[in-house]
């Protein structure tokens, strides 16, 4: 099993779509792994995947060729997961701030949300201010997460949140900020209620937040 | 000399009294200089243009870089753009979503609706007071990337190669049309502009598939008319000497390229433009990083002559006036050839 999963994650680094969807459709029809370890291989595969870019070994192309790789994977996987357990309910919105394209690991942390139970409302990449704005009045979510793959989106996540402020919605949402540079003296900087790293930060955030 | 007679000199492989100094003052910046927000000057061309020449009289620099009317350029081939307040525009739709939407990438008359009549205004206010005026246009790989969308644009480098060139190789006559449009305004250069080709965003070895062809296309038609300065975004080191290939008579090249290495991979004959830092020193930084930053360019790209100091990218709205002028006034005050 762990090989597999290992095939999986490798097929994804590598952007093999044909490999991965292949992966991915054997495990659902079998199900020969839980959703946890699904996660864990996807979001590893995600770090490996930021790793090379941040090393200069990947570009954009590369990444999306991986992000890619991993929407035809869950698109196989999502009805498996889906059909486990859901444990978990209220309403978010998501996208990744303008500027930033990255969207490999948004898409893996709103499966895993959505497989927990969440409903989630996916925005995309580069989401402008005004649409999330909207999207936060349009939804009534309880939880905003802003995706950020690099500190250089300090300025748009500022400014979602400077829009919150000035729609009086800010007391009405939980943000959350996430992507690989973050921590926990860039989310204070920025002013968000909490940061998420991985998959794995991101469902104990989300049911924190809502347990409050 | 005058400011105009200043860059020409640099062009011309001469060397001038000082430095030119051109920054990267577009729409971001301009509107605030006449007290306007910059969606005010998207939706009104004349406004912009009036915009930068009252940027180019209060700070004194060199020469302006004139926008077309409803600035962005994805509106030309048609792509829905937004703006809000001092936003800058984001396109909110795109023509191509595949190969079989090829047939809709039409050819844009960039004459229409008046398009070009701020580009018009800017040269005679500009040349009026005997500065440069350089026109924009965007690459046939940029536009390609406008009208696919970014992100499917670069999925497709991997699961569809041929129709990447082919979409390139369809919107190339709106990057010469544009370009000749503006060339018939009057202006003294044009800047393509190349914002996703940088070794930031994807490898040399695309860049030189995808988008050195295209580019070098463009310019040999367009540097008939007029001279074209070639602006790549972020890190373009790895790509300099391909990008020296072209025929760009300027290189425009931002903040990540080391200046003083940027000479010997590029040759003599070809004019550095560069690399102030738009953001962390003009905008972030105070005037004392202005003069560290100035400085350090004028010591890395000055001596050898064919140099025009400017910042890497575009100047945001959130810069300090005080910045720009002090970016003006070290530039003069490290500038300078005749004392040397």
């Amino acid at each position: 099993m762990t090989e597999l999963l290992d095939q999986f994650e490798h097929a994804v680094v590598a952007g093999d779509a044909d490999k991965s969807a292949g992966i991915a459709r054997a495990i659902a029809e079998g199900a020969l792994a839980t959703p946890d370890e699904v996660f864990e291989h996807l979001g590893s595969a995600m770090e490996k995947v930021g790793s090379k870019y941040e090393t200069g070994e990947y570009f954009v192309p590369e990444m999306l060729r991986s992000a890619e790789a991993v929407r035809l994977a869950i698109e196989l996987l999502e009805p498996y997961l889906f059909t486990r357990g859901r444990d978990q309910s209220g309403v978010i919105v998501m996208g990744t701030v303008k500027g930033d394209i990255h969207n490999i690991g948004k898409n893996i942390i709103v499966l895993a949300l959505r497989a927990a139970g969440y409903d989630v409302h996916d925005l995309g990449v580069n989401v402008s201010t005004m649409k999330f704005i909207k999207a936060v009045k349009e939804t009534s979510c309880d939880i905003l997460m802003l995706s950020a793959f690099t500190t250089s989106t300090k300025v748009a996540l500022l400014d979602v949140l400077t829009a919150l402020e000035r729609e009086g919605l800010r007391d009405r949402v939980k943000v959350v900020s996430g992507g690989a540079s973050h921590s926990e003296e860039f989310a204070a900087e920025v002013g968000v209620d909490a940061f998420a790293r991985d998959v794995k930060s991101a469902l104990a955030v989300c049911r924190e937040l809502l347990q409050r | 000399m005058t400011s105009r007679e200043r860059v020409l000199a640099v062009l011309a492989g001469e060397k001038p009294d000082t430095v030119p100094i051109v920054p990267v003052i577009d729409g971001w910046f301009a509107p605030k200089v006449i007290g306007r927000k910059n969606d005010e000057c998207f939706l009104d061309g004349i406004c912009l243009a009036d915009a930068l020449a009252a940027s180019l009289e209060k700070f004194g620099y060199d020469g302006a870089v004139a926008e077309m009317g409803l600035g962005p350029q994805p509106n030309v081939l048609g792509c829905p753009v937004e703006i809000e307040g001092n936003d800058v525009p984001l396109v909110v739709d795109t023509i191509v979503g595949g190969r079989e939407d090829l047939d809709k990438v039409r050819m844009p008359d960039p004459w229409a609706g008046g398009k070009m009549e701020p580009v018009r205004r800017l040269v005679e206010t500009g040349h009026d007071g005997d500065r440069f005026v350089i026109g924009s246009v965007r690459s046939p790989f940029e536009y390609a990337a406008t009208v696919r969308g970014l992100i499917g644009f670069m999925t497709d480098f991997y699961a569809d190669p041929d129709f990447v060139h082919q979409l390139i190789a369809a919107v190339k006559p709106a990057t010469i049309a544009v370009g000749m449009a503006l060339a018939e305004t009057g202006v003294d250069a044009i800047v393509m502009k190349d914002s996703f080709a940088s070794s930031s965003m994807i490898s040399p070895d695309h860049y030189r598939e995808f988008v050195f062809p295209y580019e070098a296309q463009a310019i040999g038609e367009l540097k008939e008319s007029v001279p074209v300065i070639l602006h790549v975004c972020r890190n373009s080191m790895p790509i300099l000497a391909d990008m020296a290939q072209t025929g760009a008579a300027v290189l425009e090249m931002d903040s990540p390229v080391d200046l003083g290495a940027a000479r010997p991979l590029v040759g003599a004959g070809i004019v550095l433009k560069g690399n102030i830092d738009a953001d962390a020193v003009v905008e972030k930084g105070g005037v004392a990083d202005i003069e560290a930053a100035v400085k350090a360019a004028m010591d890395a790209a000055k001596q050898e002559g064919g140099f025009i100091l400017s910042t890497g990218d575009s100047v945001s709205v959130e810069a300090p006036e005080e910045n720009v002028a002090a970016l003006v006034r070290f530039g003069r005050q490290y500038g300078g050839y005749l004392n040397d």
